[in-house]
């Protein structure tokens, strides 16, 4: 490890005497990625293996990473980044298989549903082909499976099943010796995605107690209820993972508080921009300075600093524009910022904030 | 300068934001790939000419070496670096063509450059006083500045200005004219003295002490071609340079015309103190479309590769209101740079009675 770090260090060294970059690899990458675009070091490149459609909407993408990756966990996320129109996007997607298949062949699969008027999904879904190289970050996230073994319950709506896929199938392959069950709500059975795999993790992982529900078949419309929750033997010692759009995962956090589950059981992932915070917008807003720019301007109400920014003319870099890639990440000097997501308020001083989730209040200033 | 009511100039703020927009409108994949090109051109002319040159003991190769590895600088220096941090691709959100944190392979640090350059130069443009662009506090270029005797060999500084003149813009920033008026101390510029000393250090240590120690034996080739490749690129980015702003009919401005400017104002002035020159693709492309220095001036911060096909845009914007548009073949442009800097070298009392004469 030591050797690796003075390794490193001495790299960029010499990348910052000849090349004038940290990184010497990045003076390479323009001729590599115009060679063979899995040489690139700037990212891990992975290149597509297979696509597959799941529903009318949904594709899985079997995706062969370099070997450099340094893998992921059963529940973790990776952001994948692609040049669309010339303009590099960066947007985060679970990882539907199981650790086990890329450490035992090398390959990894994205479960993506396509999103309406989504820029990077309907891109994945039309222009991405077989034999097409992507950006991959290292994984990350905390939606992990809990050791020692205890009771699971996963409640899954739509494409939120993505990090579950991941989970069930490295339970199924651990023997993962505690009861769990799966409530996956879909619209109609044609949204059931991955249902054969489902059914034969059931089959072959008798823990596994699977019930599939489809909202949108009935006349009326047929959400989490309190009877799903009864249904589920020793609730209130089960260690609970939501992962759905925002109406499923409300519903779901209400009905468990209510049958006196504590936060701390109840685990949750977003898949799409998570609900905001409530903030108190007349105590929003304040003069942002991009010290970088020379550049003040006023901002008023909830608007975040990389829209801020944006308005002013900067184009700072950014991903996600959801506050979960750390993409626009950068130095605030001064001043105080409300983050959009949680409400939590940040101190005054000297710290990393991302640009794309934190709402001033009164004046900051930013090295931008 | 043409005078413009207010009404007047901003109709041509207008008329040029528009021409501005359309571009805008239309950047996408195009000029990525642009971009990209001229990149992989720049390594692989780099990496050639470093391979080659400890063959240089061969006398076609030593040109080839020197030539290729000259060329790569001035790409990197003029196509990739200049304009990158213009912030002409920061559409493209890749880190490593981001104007705020790109690095170039010159001894000026970039942190400098965008200060002097892109704050001030771009900002004040041709303001006697206030752009130190404007002969560079070393040459005097018209009659605002009073004439002094060590101006009559200003042509001697000139030639020394352009073969080392990286490192000229890299101490730029020092303000020595200040320094020696007594408005700033050394010890204001320490912070900048220390980072300039750096780059610099990096940038001779790389091209006079690395790569000809690396290659022992015909160390002496490898430094000779180095020099040479940075005396290519000195010169050939001096001259372009000094052709923008410094030609025959290049307006200049007092402070006292610009206070409290409009965009439409700054605009005309961008406009009259920026002179292009003509000339086939590859000229443009080695000048980082410096030679379309108006358009450049207007659109900052638009991808230079537009330059040549909005310029007969900007040209009829000019003709409309009356602007003149300043361009002209290269030799033409750059004899008319040649007499601005020896006429001002001498007194305005000798240049009336010899103009009268």
């Amino acid at each position: 490890m030591l050797a690796r770090i003075t390794h490193t260090k001495a790299l960029h060294w010499l990348g910052r005497q000849l090349l004038n970059r940290d990184n010497p690899a990045a003076y390479f990458d323009p001729l590599a990625e115009a060679i063979n675009p899995m040489w690139v070091q700037e990212y891990t490149p992975a290149m597509v293996e297979r696509i597959t459609a799941e529903t009318s909407d949904t594709k899985t993408f079997v995706l062969k990473p370099a070997k450099r990756w340094t893998g992921f966990k059963a529940g973790q996320h990776v952001n994948i980044c692609a040049d669309i129109d010339g303009i590099r996007r960066t947007r985060t997607f679970s990882l539907s298989s199981s650790p086990l298949l890329w450490e035992s062949e090398g390959r990894i699969t994205l479960t993506i549903k396509r999103l309406p008027g989504g820029l990077v999904t309907n891109w994945l879904h039309d222009s991405l082909k077989d034999g097409d190289v992507v950006g991959l970050t290292a994984a990350f996230g905390e939606f992990l499976i809990p050791t020692p073994a205890k009771p699971v319950l996963f409640v899954a709506g739509g494409s939120g099943i993505t990090p579950i896929l991941s989970q069930l199938e490295t339970m199924a392959d651990q023997n993962y010796r505690a009861p769990v069950t799966l409530l996956y709500f879909v619209r109609t059975q044609s949204d059931v995605i991955a249902g054969e795999k489902l059914t034969a993790l059931a089959a072959r992982y008798s823990a596994l107690s699977l019930k599939i529900i489809t909202t949108h078949e009935g006349k009326e419309p047929r959400y989490l209820n309190d009877n799903d929750l009864a249904t589920v033997p020793g609730l209130k010692a089960r260690e609970v993972y939501l992962c759905g759009p925002k109406g499923l995962m409300d519903l779901a956090n209400d009905l468990l508080r209510q049958r006196g589950l504590k936060d701390t059981q109840i685990h949750s992932t977003f898949f799409a921009p998570p609900a905001q915070a409530n903030l108190d917008n007349d105590q929003l807003g304040g003069e942002v300075t991009f010290s970088s720019s020379n550049l003040k301007v006023g901002s008023e109400g909830d608007a975040n600093l990389l829209e801020i920014a944006e308005a002013a003319g900067l184009k700072p870099q950014h991903g996600c524009r959801m506050g979960i890639c750390h993409q626009c990440s950068c130095r605030k000097t001064s001043g105080t910022v409300v983050n959009r997501l949680t409400g939590k308020v940040s101190g005054p001083g000297e710290e990393s904030v991302q640009l794309c989730v934190s709402v001033p209040q009164g004046p900051v200033a930013l090295d931008v | 300068m043409k005078k413009l009511n207010e009404s007047q100039l901003n109709e041509l703020q207008n008329d040029l934001d528009a021409i501005r927009n359309d571009v805008l409108a239309d950047i996408g994949e195009r000029d990525a790939k642009y971009i990209r090109r001229i990149i992989r051109l720049h390594r692989t002319l780099e990496i050639g000419g470093r391979v080659m040159m400890p063959f240089g003991f061969i006398p076609p190769v030593f040109i080839a070496a020197t030539a290729s590895l000259g060329i790569a600088k001035i790409l990197e220096n003029m196509e990739i670096g200049h304009n990158v941090m213009h912030g002409q691709y920061d559409w493209m959100n890749d880190p490593s063509l981001n104007s705020q944190t790109y690095e170039w392979d010159t001894v000026c640090t970039s942190d400098s450059w965008r200060r002097t350059h892109n704050y001030e130069h771009h900002t004040y443009t041709n303001i006697i006083g206030k752009d130190r662009d404007y002969g560079y506090a070393v040459l005097r270029l018209n009659d605002d500045e009073p004439w002094k005797p060590w101006h009559s060999l200003q042509f001697i500084n000139y030639i020394l200005l352009s073969v080392l003149f990286q490192w000229g813009v890299g101490v730029h920033e020092l303000e020595t004219e200040k320094l020696m008026r007594r408005e700033i101390s050394w010890r204001d510029k320490l912070p900048f003295l220390k980072q300039a000393a750096r780059k610099g250090g990096r940038q001779a240590f790389k091209d006079y002490v690395f790569f000809p120690v690396l290659t022992l034996p015909v160390a002496p080739i490898v430094l000779a071609g180095n020099v040479g490749a940075n005396l290519i690129r000195n010169l050939w980015a001096s001259t372009v340079i000094f052709c923008g702003h410094f030609t025959q009919d290049a307006e200049t401005f007092t402070e006292k015309e610009c206070e409290g400017e409009s965009k439409g104002h700054w605009y005309l002035r961008q406009l009259t103190g920026s002179s292009n020159f003509t000339g086939g693709k590859w000229l443009h492309v080695l000048s980082g479309h410096l030679s379309y220095q108006v358009e450049h001036h207007v659109f900052p911060d638009l991808p230079a590769h537009r330059y040549p096909e909005i310029s007969e845009k900007v040209q009829a914007v000019c003709q409309k209101h009356g602007i003149p548009y300043n361009t002209g073949s290269f030799s033409k442009q750059y004899s008319t740079v040649v007499k601005r800097i020896l006429r001002y070298s001498l007194p305005e009392r000798l240049i009336g009675s010899a103009a009268r004469a």
